[in-house]
Order: C-alpha cells, then sequence, then structure tokens
C-alpha cells in the first residue's frame, strides 16, 4: 500500500486522511469563517448592483449633431466614458436602444449607479461634448431597482419553508443528527460564501442571488453522498466492538474521498468555463456574475461536505449514550488487546479476509483500520466469520477466474 | 426491466418532444423556426411601455405609492407567465415596463388600476347627444325652459334594447329586514357633492368660460335629465357642452355629466382614468350605450379577499367569483339588501326599469376603473360569495381576478406608447454563453475520457442527450408557457448539465467499490446500480424540493430560475434512468468491458487479482 502514491490510493479510495479526528481544528476554522464573515456582513455589508439599489439612467438619441448615427456600443462607451470622470467609482450598465415601434429617431439608455444631481449633471455635460449630441436630447432619470424588495422577501421565505422541508426529508431519509449535521454544513456554505462577497468587495447582481440558490442543492447534493456512505458504513457498528463510530464515519469519508472529488471537479469544470469566458473574454457581466458565485460555492460545498459535515456528526453522534458506550467499548477492547488479554479473532485473516465476524461488524484485524481498509459491512456476508469466505459472496480467494 | 426496453421508452420520450416542437402548441414557420426557443430580454430585446401616473390635483404620487403600483404591475407581468419582465420607476411618475419579444398586447392593460366599485344603479338616461343638437324638427327655439319637472328618465328611441336581465349570482337569502329608506335621489346639487378639490375646481372655473354663463347656468338648475321628448328643442341650450374634452367633462358633478343631454358618452369614455374612483361622490358612466348615474360606491375592491375565475356549469359562461374580507360582506349584505328591498318607488328600481324593462329589484352596477363590467338586479339579500357575471371569457375572467387579487394600483396611470428595446447583451454575449458551454462540455468530456476511459464516451453521449432533451423541453415550454430563457437561465443549464455528470460519477465510483470487492463486472453492474439509484434519488430529490418551493413561494426572476433547475433535474433523471443505467448493463456484458485499457477499470480490477497474494 505504502509504495504506492496518493493519486493511486485516492483513486481506490484509501486516502486515509484522518478528517474526523482532527475535527476540533475544523470546528475552529469553521467558527473563524463564520465569524469573519458575519463582522464583514456588519461592516462591509454588500456591494449592491444597480438592480438592487436603483441608480440613474441616461438617455441618450441615436443621432448627433452632425447627423451621424450613433452604434449601441459607441453609445455604451461613451456614457461610460463620461460618468467615470464624473465618479470613477460608479457602475455602468450596457446601453440599450429605445425606439418607436414606428421605428423613427431612435435613443440609446443606460443606466448607472445612484449619483447625485451635480454628478448627473456634469456627465451630461461631457456627454454633449464627447458624442456631439443635441445637449437638450440628453436626459437622466432616477431609476428605481427592477429587483423590488418583494422578491428577495420571497426567495428568503421560500429558502426557509426549503430547509424546514429538507430537514423533515433528512430526518426521515436518514435521522436527526445527519440532518442537523447536513443543514449546518450547507448553512455554513451559504454564510461563507455571502462573507467572502461581502469582503472582496464582489458586486451583487441578480445573476449573483440566482447562482447563490443554485448552491443550496448542490451543497446537500455532496453532504448526502457522503452520508449515504457513512449509514451504510456503520449499519449495525454497535454490534461489533472492532471500531468506533469515528472510525467508521472517517473511513467513509476516505472512501467518499475521491467521488467528493470527482463529482467536486466534474461539477466545476463548466461553471470554471463561464468564468473563464465570462471574466476573461467579456470582463463582466451575467456569466461572470454566476460564475464567480458557483465557483466559490460549489467549491466550499465539496469541501464542507468533507470536512465539517462528516466531523459535526460524529460530534453529535459521539454524545448519543448507545454510541458512547460503544465507543468505550471499543477502546477498552483494544486495551485489552495490547495487553495481550484477548486474542484478537480476525488477525490471522489478514488483510485479504474481506471479511466480516458477523452479519454487520466489520472484522478487520487491526485495532483501528488500516490505510486500504474496504467497507466491510456487506449484508449477505457469509455469517459463520470463517476466513476464506464460503459465503454467498465471492472472497478474495476465488477471485481469480 | 429490460434494457432495450428501457432506451425504447426514452426513444419514444424522446420522439414524443421533438413531435411537440415541431407540431404543436402554436408550432409555425420554417423548419429552423421551429427550432427557436424564446429569448429573454437581455438577449434579443423586447417591448417597453411607460406608463405615466397621473398627476391628481397637481400632486406628484408618493414614492410608496409609485413602489406599491410597480410590484402590483410586476405580479401582473408574471401572472401572464413565467416570463422574466424588469419593472422599474423612473423619475418620479413613471413606470416602465419590458418585456421580451414582442409583446404590446400584452402590456395594454397592465397599468389598468383596477379601482372595483360596487354601486346601486340609480338613474338612467338614453345617450341623446346626437338628437339634442340636431332636434328632428328644424325650426330652431331659443327659449325653452329646462324640464325642471321631469319624472323618470324615459328611456328614448336611442336607449338601449332591453336585454335578458342579468344577475347575480351567490347564495340569495337571509332574513328579510324592513327596507331602510334609500337614500339616494337623483335630485343634482353640487353641495351635496363631496368637496372638489382645487384642481377641479380650477379645471371646472374654465369648463364654466367655456360654455358661457347661460348655459352653465341652465345645467346646474337640472335636477333630471332633459325630456327631450316632450321638447325636441331643449338640447340646444347646452351646445356647448358637446365641445368639452373628456377631462373637462370629467371636472363636472356627476349629475351635471349625466342631465346635460348633449354629453355623449363618447365624451365620458373619454374622461381620464381614474375619473370616477372617488367613492363619496354619485358618478355618471355609460353602460349598454345608454347614460346610467350611479350612487356612491358602497363597496370597493379593497372588500374583497379573494377573487377567482369560474366556468359556471348552469350557463356555460366565465365568471368571477368573489369573496369578501369580513367588513367587506357586512357592507355587501347592506349593499344589496338596499337593492333588493327597494320598493317600486325608489329612484333605483324606476332606473332599474327603464333599464331592463321588467323588474323587480334594483340593480347594482360593478364599476371597474370608468367603466361598467355588469350591472345585475340583485336577487336577494347576499352574505356570502359572490359572482360577477359580465362578457367574459377565460382569459378576461382570469385577468379581472388577477387583477382584484393583486389589489388596486393606488395611482391612475396613463400609457405612453410601447416603444422596442434592443438588447442589453446581445448576441456576443450569447455566442460567448454557448462558448463557455462548449468549453465546460469539452473539459468534462475530457475529464471523463481520461480518468473512465470508454466510460467516458456513456457520460459524453448522456451529457449531448440531456442537452438535446433540454433544447426541446424549452424551445416547447417557450411556446406553450412563456418560458424565457435570459444568459443567466443558459448559464444555469450549462451548470446543471455539469452536476447531472455527476450522478454518473457516483455510479461509476460505486461500480469500482463493487469490482474493487471482488465481484465480476456483470454482477457489479446491477449490485452498484441498486445502491448508487438511492444517493441519486435522494440527492436530486433534495433539488427537486428546493425548485418546487422556490417556484410556489417566490416571484420573478427566481420563480423563474427555480422553473428551469427543477426541469434540468427532471431530466437527468431520466437521462440516468432510461439511458445511462441500460447502457451500462449492456456494456458489462461485452468483453471489451474487462480490458484495462477500455474501461478504465483496469486498475480495480488489476489490483483486486493481485490483494489475494498480498495476503
Amino acid at each position: 500500500m505504502a509504495r504506492e502514491g496518493l493519486a493511486s490510493r485516492l483513486y481506490a479510495g484509501e486516502a486515509n486522511v484522518n478528517v474526523i479526528g482532527k475535527r476540533k481544528i475544523w470546528f475552529i476554522v469553521a467558527a473563524a469563517l463564520v465569524l469573519l464573515s458575519v463582522g464583514s456582513f456588519a461592516i462591509n455589508q454588500f456591494h449592491l448592483g444597480i438592480e438592487f439599489a436603483g441608480g440613474t439612467s441616461f438617455s441618450v438619441p441615436a443621432k448627433t449633431t452632425d447627423g451621424r448615427t450613433l452604434t449601441q456600443a459607441e453609445a455604451s462607451d461613451a456614457v461610460e466614458r463620461a460618468i467615470q470622470s464624473v465618479d470613477p467609482n460608479a457602475e455602468v450598465g450596457a446601453a440599450q436602444e429605445v425606439s418607436g415601434i414606428g421605428g423613427n429617431g431612435g435613443s440609446f439608455t443606460v443606466r448607472a449607479s445612484a449619483m447625485t444631481a451635480q454628478q448627473a449633471e456634469a456627465a451630461k455635460t461631457a456627454l454633449v461634448e464627447d458624442l456631439k449630441v443635441p445637449s437638450e436630447a440628453v436626459s437622466d432619470d432616477q431609476v428605481s431597482a427592477a429587483w423590488g424588495g418583494q422578491v428577495t422577501r420571497q426567495a428568503l421565505l421560500g429558502l426557509v419553508i426549503f430547509l424546514v422541508l429538507v430537514m423533515v426529508y433528512l430526518v426521515v431519509r436518514f435521522e436527526w443528527r445527519m440532518a442537523v449535521a447536513a443543514i449546518s454544513s450547507l448553512l455554513l456554505d451559504l454564510i461563507v460564501t455571502a462573507g467572502i462577497y461581502s469582503l472582496v468587495g464582489f458586486e451583487v447582481t441578480p445573476s449573483t442571488v440566482i447562482g447563490f440558490l443554485t448552491i443550496l442543492g448542490y451543497s446537500l447534493y455532496d453532504v448526502v453522498v457522503v452520508f449515504d456512505k457513512v449509514q451504510e458504513n456503520t449499519r449495525g457498528i454497535t454490534a461489533g466492538s472492532t471500531r468506533t463510530y469515528s472510525e467508521a464515519a472517517n473511513l467513509a469519508v476516505n472512501q467518499t474521498l475521491m467521488r467528493s472529488i470527482n463529482t467536486g471537479l466534474v461539477a466545476l469544470l463548466p461553471v470554471g468555463g463561464l468564468l473563464f469566458i465570462g471574466a476573461g473574454l467579456l470582463g463582466a457581466g451575467t456569466l461572470k456574475d454566476l460564475g464567480l458565485v458557483l465557483f466559490v460555492g460549489m467549491g466550499l460545498g465539496v469541501l464542507f461536505s468533507i470536512m465539517f459535515a462528516a466531523p459535526v456528526l460524529t460530534a453529535l453522534k459521539d454524545r448519543e449514550p448507545r454510541i458512547k458506550a460503544h465507543t468505550a467499548r471499543v477502546l477498552a477492547r483494544r486495551a485489552a488487546i495490547r495487553s495481550g488479554d484477548v486474542a484478537p479473532r480476525a488477525e490471522r485473516s489478514g488483510r485479504n479476509a474481506n471479511v466480516t465476524e458477523s452479519d454487520e461488524a466489520p472484522a478487520l484485524a487491526s485495532a483501528a483500520p488500516r490505510p486500504g481498509s474496504r467497507p466491510t459491512a456487506k449484508r449477505n456476508t457469509n455469517r459463520s466469520g470463517r476466513p476464506g469466505g464460503a459465503g454467498n459472496r465471492p472472497s478474495g480467494g476465488n477471485k481469480r477466474r | 426491466m429490460h434494457p432495450g426496453r428501457q432506451l425504447a421508452v426514452l426513444g419514444g420520450i424522446f420522439v414524443v418532444l421533438y413531435l411537440l416542437v415541431f407540431f404543436a402548441g402554436g408550432a409555425s414557420g420554417s423548419f429552423t423556426d421551429r427550432l427557436h426557443p424564446k429569448l429573454g430580454l437581455d438577449l434579443v430585446g423586447g417591448t417597453q411601455a411607460t406608463y405615466i401616473a397621473s398627476v391628481q390635483g397637481g400632486q406628484v404620487p408618493s414614492k410608496e405609492s409609485m413602489e406599491q403600483a410597480r410590484n402590483i404591475i410586476e405580479n401582473r407581468v408574471n401572472a401572464l407567465g413565467v416570463s422574466e419582465a424588469e419593472v422599474v420607476v423612473q423619475g418620479d411618475r413613471n413606470i416602465v415596463v419590458s418585456l421580451a419579444g414582442k409583446a404590446d398586447d400584452q402590456l395594454k392593460d397592465l397599468s389598468q388600476a383596477a379601482q372595483m366599485r360596487f354601486r346601486l344603479l340609480i338613474g338612467t338616461t338614453g345617450d341623446v347627444s346626437a338628437t339634442a343638437l340636431n332636434p328632428p324638427s328644424a325650426a330652431p327655439s331659443g327659449s325653452a325652459a329646462p324640464s325642471a319637472g321631469a319624472s323618470a328618465p324615459a328611456p328614448t328611441g336611442s336607449a338601449p334594447a332591453v336585454n335578458a336581465t342579468p344577475s347575480a349570482g351567490g347564495q340569495g337569502g337571509g332574513e328579510v329586514m324592513k327596507a331602510p329608506t334609500p337614500t339616494p335621489t337623483p335630485t343634482p346639487s353640487a353641495s351635496a357633492e363631496a368637496p372638489a378639490s382645487a384642481a377641479e375646481l380650477a379645471t371646472r372655473e374654465e369648463v364654466q368660460k367655456k360654455v358661457g354663463a347661460a348655459q352653465w347656468a341652465a345645467a346646474e338648475k337640472l335636477t333630471a335629465p332633459v325630456d327631450l321628448t316632450s321638447n325636441p328643442e331643449a338640447g340646444k341650450q347646452f351646445a356647448n357642452f358637446a365641445k368639452l374634452s373628456g377631462t373637462e367633462v370629467a371636472a363636472l358633478t356627476a349629475q351635471m355629466q349625466f342631465n346635460v343631454p348633449t354629453i355623449s358618452c363618447k365624451q365620458l369614455d373619454d374622461r381620464p382614468n381614474g375619473a370616477i374612483d372617488d367613492v363619496n361622490t354619485d358618478a355618471a358612466v355609460c353602460y349598454q350605450s345608454a347614460k346610467v348615474l350611479l350612487d356612491k360606491a358602497k363597496v370597493v375592491g379593497d372588500d374583497i379577499s379573494k377573487a377567482s375565475p369560474q366556468l359556471d356549469q348552469q350557463t356555460g359562461q366565465w365568471v368571477v367569483s368573489l369573496d369578501f374580507t369580513g367588513a367587506g360582506s357586512t357592507k355587501w349584505a347592506a349593499l344589496t339588501r338596499q337593492a333588493f328591498e327597494a320598493t317600486s318607488s325608489d329612484p333605483c328600481y324606476v332606473a332599474a326599469q327603464s333599464l331592463y324593462g321588467s323588474v323587480e329589484h334594483c340593480a347594482v352596477a360593478v364599476v371597474l376603473d370608468k367603466s361598467v363590467i355588469s350591472a345585475p338586479q340583485i336577487q336577494g339579500v347576499l352574505t356570502g360569495t359572490s359572482q360577477i357575471t359580465g362578457q367574459f371569457n377565460a382569459t378576461s375572467a382570469k385577468q379581472l381576478a388577477d387583477q382584484l387579487n393583486f389589489g388596486a394600483i393606488p395611482v391612475t396611470f396613463n400609457s405612453g406608447p410601447a416603444q422596442t428595446v434592443s438588447a442589453t447583451l446581445g448576441i456576443q454575449q450569447l455566442q460567448a454563453g454557448l462558448l463557455a458551454a462548449a468549453i465546460g462540455m469539452g473539459l468534462v468530456a475530457i475529464y471523463a475520457f481520461f480518468y473512465y476511459r470508454l466510460l467516458g464516451s456513456v457520460i459524453f453521449m448522456s451529457l449531448i442527450l440531456s442537452g438535446l432533451l433540454t433544447f426541446g423541453a424549452l424551445v416547447f415550454l417557450g411556446r406553450t408557457m412563456g418560458f424565457t430563457l435570459t444568459l443567466a437561465g443558459i448559464a444555469g443549464f450549462i451548470v446543471s448539465l455539469g452536476v447531472a455528470a455527476d450522478s454518473f460519477v457516483i455510479y461509476f465510483e460505486r461500480l469500482k467499490d463493487e469490482i474493487h470487492e471482488g465481484r465480476s463486472p456483470r454482477s457489479a453492474v446491477p449490485r452498484a446500480w441498486a445502491r448508487a439509484r438511492r444517493t441519486i434519488i435522494s440527492a436530486n430529490a433534495i433539488t427537486i424540493l428546493a425548485a418546487v418551493v422556490l417556484y410556489i413561494v417566490s416571484v420573478g426572476a427566481v420563480q423563474g430560475f427555480a422553473f428551469a433547475l427543477g426541469l434540468s433535474t427532471v431530466l437527468d433523471l431520466l437521462v440516468v434512468f432510461l439511458f445511462r443505467h441500460p447502457i451500462m448493463t449492456m456494456f458489462a456484458s461485452t468483453k471489451a468491458f474487462l480490458s484495462p485499457r477500455v474501461s478504465g477499470l483496469g486498475r480495480v480490477l488489476r489490483r483486486a487479482q493481485t490483494d489475494p497474494k498480498e495476503a
């Protein structure tokens, strides 16, 4: 085993990273991240786009005084220049051509972030000079937010209802501890993603909010994959006494590590494509906004499903009396083995004896799961505990045909 | 199920979907035209309408009422379908609505205030403006006294033919109480009116100048509509009133508008929006091409708790069913009692009789903004659910119900011309989005081939299949439901394709586990499937839950997003169950599957085979 590299061990699901054992570190890191994020919400707040905050709308005629007709790009650039000469930090949207249904003499409207009347006046003057358009035809207006408060309120209400329902679903599908762990991991993901937005000062646009909601499903998706494996590995764990719940969970995390990395990569590749095209080729806009929030949120989702959800689960589980007693029993037994009181039963079967000593309990020889241990809680394995596997399942011995 | 059968089901779905795309839901145009999804405002531009709030009494509407109006208009736009409209307040009195594509028709009624009023019908007279100005006898007569003592307004030749009496449905009955003496009388007097606003008084003065003092005084003296049958020349003295504009007519008292014979229905219809919204004054309005006088509004739209369109099973006509609030139903009962218990000498009884011929009870007019939707005779004291009948079809009944449910817009608007607007992002951005999609898919495919070898081709094929299914669904839903695809939506679908590839990874990693444990590929496939299926269903169920909750609860762009999320997840499940699994089952029975170079399972297989030696 040791002679193989990490990549190979990952491939086989045998990375044996001790995630659960270091859970205190992850909790401290998570707490720090949440504090940082919440602090940033209070101090930095969010940099809201025009769609949320409203702004100023400029209207520029399409025809210049010397009879030329402006293109959309020209109008857009000129307004941006004019506005940024007044307020370098202003956001300027893309120009939109407005023309009557008859099609006579259109104009362009460009939206920019809110500015004072003086600023707007200065920008208008600059614009008239720059484009040589009749000054009386250039106008500015305050525009309200297109994304009303109602949309945000209803979206938040939807979020809360979703969290409640998904909690119920997870309790039914798994158990309440797993539900709590999954939801807290999701919340951590959302808070930290929002925190990064607040901290770095990325602009929040409707695309960002929509991307943010996409994280909801995705983040839980990852957690469900991990917990599914944990549940499988720990089914009936208290019947045996070779492995604690935490160890079994750690094994599950390791076994799903490759899967998590794979699913994460596969999902992040298209998002990366979006981000690359959106930010690299186009500079700004919908694609960048969406790509960015998804990249951050999904990346963190994968990370937290491993580093946070599973540790929270074990922390909760270790408080459960049944599990607590079981852990104590396993540790006591281990101590006994070390002092030679009890002969470890499955020792002689060695690594290949991928066999369980009972229906459910893993029979790995060593006291703690070794690198490369495989999931062993198989339902239809041989019940005898005999090595060699005369059960109804191909075992190590007769694999080759 | 046999893998072949699953593939056949998928093929069936595919064929049906594309048959729908090409031949159903109003498909028209050339072969390629039918393949266009409905693109959003940001990508292809659209239609924009500006609604200008009317300034009442020189006052610009408050910011709050403009925001409230914006919300109501946005709700109405969204009730049209899953389209992503943009509604903003511009300046202090304009609301600008932009919709994708050509949408002039949809933009027409959006700014309707939807002020609903229930008013007792207390007077009726024909629209006699034409005869009043040009009496049949050619001889002009200069000194006809106003026939002040005229009794009930007699329907003249131009009065409407009496139609079948519409009736107010709903649970009638209730105990009969002593009828309270109906207060309204058609006695006009300016002092009985609620005090007019300063602006209205100013306009009224101007009108007074325009029509001349003599005509004004004569009109003010009228207590009932001029009876032209007894004196055909009587209309002549009001000739100047025929020249007034709608706004000027609106400045007159309701009684003047009603009594002066030269004021035509057209002039009444031309009054600005909101002209008869005031609940504390009577109102003159045209109904079935007769002029009718209506009492003060006793019940208003805010008294309605819920409105819903319904198809009346008996008549086969669309009606709007109304539920009233607690206070509203008390008021509604009082109003209907007044109408129900009126005696034959009550003005409302006389008015209803002259409009409908024989009646037994008074009629209550249902007024929406400037027009009477219907004026049913009241058949009982109504306390609970009631219905509005009228010339509704399914669309207009739903529209009225929506308008009542979303509430009345507190500001009255006049709509400016509809304009076309160009895309803000345009084709370059769309192309960039598609390029990003291609790059993303390419990366996923390369990764899949690198990691899973030939099995990568299963991922690749299923991605293409998902893409085609999604595209077909988009085209069809765009046409039938107005589902609009914005750039954000396109990006969302790209992401969802990546997430869809995830479920394959889950399946395949499971397969590796099984083989690692020493199963033959052929037996590993069904086992891995059974376990992966559980995980995939759980994970997708959560996503669908998110989509359904957000779709029901949220509004606007978020709702559109939720729809796209749900759609792509359902399609993902479809592809997983009906394509990947049967393909893998078939694949597992081939020899190539076992070859390390081909399947990407080689390392696992090799490891599974070498493990025993270590022992």
